[in-house]
């Protein structure tokens, strides 16, 4: 289990973390979400002492993450970058040994790490011969060449067509199943919604939400209210029960209501005005929990 | 794994890529040209002292080739005497170059001698030849006319040579490995210095630091990238000392004396001190700048340093190897790599002074070590315009 205790730190006057705490459990994946400048890429470097925290750790199973620890994670920071020289075969070979595999084990790791991302055949060359869609998915080879326990993954899906997300999804849901913790940060939350099971927001430097999706959108003082009345428009709302119009198209509504709404009352009102449609009420969607946790 | 071997993986890796890199074969190839441009320039320039040829017409006194090489040797000239069938052929020679001189013998003991040659310009030449001539010409008069032999010959015998500072055979040798040895050093070291610093900032650029960083320390990633060019640096450094030995000493350019296997292991240790000096230094100026173009801005006080020490040693120290200043700086580590060679090519260093200046040279390599690797890894990772200095150390401060 990743543990993330208390981090703080300060880059001269700004605040990058101030005092975020969360955890990520191995076989789950972890959506970790905030604005620009929340702090997400330095609790990723702290996990991997690139910054040194001012205060707070980070644990695994327990123990503080040391260099020995960190070797058995895998991670693709934001920044992309490799080699451009050399080949990439050897280039994935060189960074499964910097994790610790002998030589003859990292260059059997990346032959087949490299079949698995399609690959196979640009094993010999130079990574800069190839486009920029397989120079990310050699990225993410060097991630996993070494079979890591933990995933930290910064914006994996920046830049990548729909085919290069499918295959992205494919491979962390399989690593996740195989029991290794995965991590990685996002601002397209449709996709966080459709893969991850677990979700960290974090705000200005401090947790803001945290724990299942499932779980948090259930918590929300919030529902989605979705009627359609035929002939009616929201003539029939006249102001009830709290709810706010969030969108409306012809007969159709997308209401904002509380979680204690009076829907028999609303149903009835709906009922009066004419026949009813559609009637749907349902936990808030992910991007609005995130509004919710970043504005509050 | 250890941390040994972290610098190892990144030693070997720095050796695989650019050892078969063609910037490697062609700062190889170019080396080697300069060096063998070095060793023959200046006889194809002609200011060497060649074997002058003379060209005899008829038969000359006994004694007249005894007497010519005592002369030449005394004016340090070499002649190589040949006879000549008859005048039209040796004139035909002095014009197409294959002789500098030509001798007419009279045809009659005590007639006159005529010396011949293309252009007069040659003074010191044809005065060896004239007093070579004239004594021996005189030894055969007077043995003719009954004097003994022995007497005459000891009478036309030169004044022995005796020098206050006996001149050494190696001496020219020894300026030419203290010259050239410190100019393959100053390339060498700056060569590979310059690489590890372009080395650095392309891992800077392209980003790739930081994923190496997050298994690699910052000081274990420079430390390997210096020590695997270094080695590469070592390995194109006794390809050029063993060819440039061996062209010299084939060709007759020169013989190598005895102090060689001396000079040249002086030669590699100092470039592995200088090399590592200098390539820390530009190695942590370089993680300060984050595009190649800062990377010489960003390194220019260590390659002024670098530059002035060369002057340096080749207009100072070279023409004064015991002074003051050669003294000093000896031990002062940005110039000893070149002075300290340099020196010992002279024979104009004691023993003590090269341990000094080693045990010096390697605490400071330890002291920049210590210094630099905290300011690369608080640099290193920072992007968006040249670090300075001091927010690099504070940047990495634990």
């Amino acid at each position: 289990m990743l543990e993330i205790k208390d981090l703080s730190k300060r880059y001269g006057d700004v605040v990058a973390l101030d005092g975020a705490s969360f955890t990520a459990r191995p076989g789950r994946i972890v959506g970790f979400l905030g604005p620009n400048g929340a702090g997400k890429t330095t609790t990723m470097r702290c996990i991997f002492g690139l910054a040194t925290p001012d205060r707070g750790e980070t644990l695994w199973h327990g123990q503080p993450i040391d260099r020995v620890t960190r070797l058995r994670f895998g991670y693709m920071p934001e920044q992309r970058g490799l080699y451009p020289r050399m080949r990439v075969g050897e280039q994935l070979s060189y960074f499964a040994q910097h994790h610790g595999m002998p030589a003859k084990e990292a260059n059997a790791a990346t032959s087949r790490w490299l079949a698995r991302l399609g690959l196979a055949d640009r094993e010999r060359d130079k990574l800069e011969a190839l486009s920029h869609g397989n120079q990310q998915r050699v990225q993410l080879g060097a991630a996993l060449v070494h079979d890591p326990e933990l995933l930290v993954l910064d914006e994996p899906f920046s830049g990548l067509d729909p085919i290069g997300i499918a295959t992205m999804t494919e491979i962390l849901r399989e690593r996740a199943a195989a029991g290794v913790g995965v991590v990685f940060s996002s601002h397209q939350l449709d996709l966080v919604e459709d893969v991850c099971e677990d979700v960290v927001i974090i705000a200005r430097g401090r947790i803001a939400a945290n724990g299942p999706i499932d779980e948090l959108r259930a918590a929300s003082g919030r529902r989605h209210l979705e009627v359609e009345v035929e002939g009616a428009g929201a003539s029939w709302l006249d102001g009830r029960g709290g709810a706010t119009i969030v969108e409306q198209k012809g007969d159709f509504v997308r209401l904002l209501v509380p979680v204690d709404a009076d829907l028999s009352g609303l149903l009835a009102a709906a009922s009066a005005a004419g026949p009813v449609r559609r009637f749907a009420f349902q936990p808030p969607a992910l991007s609005e929990l995130f509004m919710e946790a970043v504005q509050s | 794994m250890s941390r040994a071997r972290a610098i190892y993986l990144v030693a070997r890796r720095e050796i695989l890529e650019r050892g078969r890199s063609r910037a490697f074969l062609i700062s190889l190839v170019l080396t080697v040209v300069f060096l063998v441009a070095g060793i023959f320039l200046p006889k194809l320039l002609g200011g060497e002292d060649q074997a002058h040829k003379l060209g005899v017409v008829g038969t000359p006194p006994a004694g007249f080739e005894q007497a010519l090489t005592a002369t030449a040797g005394q004016a340090q000239l070499k002649v190589n005497v040949e006879s000549v069938p008859d005048v039209a052929t040796g004139e035909a020679r002095l014009n197409e170059g294959t002789l500098d001189g030509m001798l007419v013998v009279p045809a009659e003991p005590g007639g006159s001698a005529e010396f011949v040659v293309k252009k007069r310009d040659n003074s010191a030449f044809a005065q060896v030849v004239g007093s070579a001539w004239s004594a021996a010409s005189a030894s055969q008069v007077l043995t003719d006319a009954g004097i003994d032999p022995a007497t005459v010959a000891a009478a036309s015998r030169p004044p022995t040579l005796r020098e206050l500072e006996p001149s050494d055979a190696n001496r020219d040798t020894a300026f030419l490995f203290a010259n050239v040895g410190v100019i393959i050093l100053f390339i060498a070291i700056f060569t590979f210095g310059t690489w590890v610093l372009t080395g650095v900032v392309e891992e800077k650029q392209s980003r790739v630091v930081e994923v190496v960083l997050s298994t690699v320390q910052a000081r274990d990633l420079l430390v390997g990238k210096v020590l695997g060019i270094g080695l590469l640096g070592l390995v194109q450094l006794v390809i050029i000392i063993v060819f440039g030995l061996t062209i010299g000493t084939v060709s007759g350019r020169f013989s190598l004396p005895p102090t060689t296997g001396a000079a040249v292991a002086m030669l590699l240790l100092w470039f592995g001190i200088g090399y590592t000096f200098y390539s820390t230094a530009l190695g942590v100026l370089g993680a300060l700048a984050s595009r190649m173009e800062e990377a010489s801005n960003a390194s220019s006080p260590v390659s002024i340093l670098a530059s002035l020490s060369y002057v340096f040693a080749l207009l100072v120290a070279i023409q004064n190897p015991d002074g003051v200043a050669a003294r000093i700086a000896t031990f002062l580590p940005p110039v000893s790599p070149m002075i300290v060679p340099l020196r010992a090519a002279l024979g104009a260093i004691e023993p003590w002074e090269v341990a000094l200046a080693v045990v010096i040279n390697l605490a400071t390599i330890w002291l920049l070590l210590e210094f630099g690797g905290r300011v690369y890894s608080g640099a290193v990772l920072q992007t968006g315009g040249r670090m300075k200095l001091r927010d690099a150390w504070r940047a990495a401060r634990r």
